[in-house]
């Protein structure tokens, strides 16, 4: 009959006036993600033996990472990433042997300055060394090379 | 007691001023001016409220909250909105006919504002009660179409153009079948006045004894209020805003509270029709009866909203068709059977 589909529209959205609503009211409540999101990076900074494979593997040369010579061990003093270049594509949590580069659930990063943009991992003082200067070699920039 | 606080008030206020020793004509302007006041305050407030509930409304049909920022559950987020469009600049076109142009939103308002003289708000409630009520009605409703029109044409826009050519074509067109299909009730009532037919609705609402009439309104009415899914002269994803498209600011703002101030109307006008005004149904008349008038009108409201946001738009050749081909013969076939009953009626001798 002319019409049935009119009052079937009305009815169809009148159950949807009763339904319960799926608006989820975001800065006070969020979706569950996805446990591999890819999220903002937090380093594990115990975990971390300053080999440069997760600078080496970027590439974009986001990561920046200062090194200290301790003894005969390396050891980080500042870890840097320049996220304005970042693709957010893992390579570098992948390089990680030891687990100390992870992405975290966090995906508010939004700055209102630029230079608010660059996420500084950790910045230390280099270790104190009875004999030795500091030799500080910039990962990034020493190698110079793409992936 | 609740019942008679506004009439009370308008007592009150006369009998003071006689009792000032003022002289009559006196009393009568200033409760004119006081009528005029409370009506413009009822439509200012009316389109605060409806603009939010609109906008709630599309969200529950949608299965979302809608505004809840703004003040206690979005309350206040139509006047933060009316805020922001008072606060904006003007922008006038190089091209326009700058008089026409700020004229027209100014201009957009008096139709509607005139409209609200009628309006039965209550028992007694009425600011004025003129014997050609309906009539009136439609005769200064139809002024609004040349207001679009001038609107779209000095904005001196191609799309404003089309926008103001189609609320032509749509406004004339639906005006046709909408005054042929109250003539039922007026045949049945035999006046104009708007309290008459709310009183001869004591027994059994018109919705009832003229279905077919009550349908094609509510059609047409949506039309001339520009709604979805007769929205063509706004059409966004074709024409933008149409007739608006050139206005911002308080300009747009105007046309807007018009918009709404017209749909307050045209529920109005179906709330006295054939809903029977201010008469409380099924006995209860401890409810007062301007309550029962506001009742009813934001019902046929938000049946309106209801049609808004379930039924796309119509192309404009669908939109000629059925109002010169559906709703006007059938609004006609109506009045005949309308007549007929009528005469057989008086026949029998009921």
């Amino acid at each position: 009959m002319f019409g049935q589909g009119l009052l079937k529209g009305l009815q169809i959205t009148l159950q949807e006036l009763f339904t319960k609503k799926v608006t989820v009211q975001y800065p006070e409540e969020s979706l569950p993600l996805a446990p591999r999101f890819h999220g903002e990076f937090v380093l594990d900074v115990e975990q971390c033996i300053a080999c440069s494979l997760c600078a080496n593997a970027c590439p974009n040369k986001v990561i920046e990472i200062e090194t200290a010579k301790l003894d005969k061990k390396r050891v980080l003093t500042g870890y840097m990433m320049r996220l304005q270049y970042c693709l957010f594509c893992g390579l570098c949590v992948e390089a990680c042997n030891k687990g100390a580069i992870r992405f975290s659930q966090k995906f508010e990063m939004a700055k209102y300055f630029r230079d608010q943009i660059p996420l500084i991992l950790y910045k230390g003082e280099p270790p104190v060394q009875e004999e030795q200067g500091n030799t500080g070699i910039t990962a990034g920039e020493a190698e110079g090379t793409e992936v | 007691m609740v019942e008679n606080i506004f009439v009370g008030f308008a007592e009150w206020l006369r009998s003071l001023l006689a009792a000032a020793g003022l002289p009559a004509l006196f009393g009568d302007i200033v409760l004119m001016i006081v009528k005029v006041a409370g009506i413009l305050a009822f439509i200012a407030i009316s389109v605060l409220w409806i603009v939010y509930m609109e906008r709630k409304m599309a969200a529950y049909f949608q299965a979302r909250i809608g505004p809840n920022r703004v003040g206690p559950r979005g309350l206040l987020q139509t006047a933060a909105d009316m805020g922001k469009l008072i606060s904006k600049e003007i922008i006038i076109p190089r091209a326009a006919d700058k008089i026409v142009f700020l004229l027209m939103p100014v201009l957009i308002f008096v139709p509607s504002l005139l409209l609200f003289a009628v309006v039965p708000f209550g028992k007694n409630m009425i600011a004025v009660d003129l014997n050609v009520g309906v009539f009136y009605f439609f005769a200064v409703a139809s002024v609004s179409t040349i207001i679009f029109w001038a609107g779209g044409w000095a904005s001196a826009n191609k799309y404003a153009l089309i926008g103001a050519m189609r609320a032509v074509a749509q406004m004339i067109s639906y005006e046709v079948p909408m005054v042929l299909a109250i003539l039922g009730v007026i045949m049945i009532v035999g006046s104009m006045k708007m309290s008459d037919i709310i009183n001869a609705q004591q027994n059994v609402w018109f919705i009832f004894t003229q279905p077919v009439a009550f349908i094609i309104y509510v059609i047409a009415a949506t039309a001339e209020t520009n709604r979805t899914p007769f929205d063509l002269l706004e059409g966004e994803s074709e024409i933008i805003a149409g007739p608006f498209i050139e206005y911002g600011g308080m300009g747009f703002a105007m046309w807007f509270l018009a918009e709404y101030a017209n749909l307050i109307l045209v529920s109005v006008l179906a709330t006295t029709l054939f809903l029977g005004g201010w008469l409380a149904p099924f006995g209860l008349t401890f409810i007062p009866s301007w309550v029962w008038f506001l009742l009813k009108i934001y019902f046929m409201i938000w049946v309106f909203m209801w049609f808004r946001w379930t039924y796309p738009r119509i192309r404009v050749d669908q939109l000629m068709n059925f109002g010169w081909k559906v709703l006007v013969p059938l609004s006609l076939a109506n009045i005949f059977v309308t007549g007929i009953g009528m005469f057989i009626y008086r026949a029998i001798g009921w």
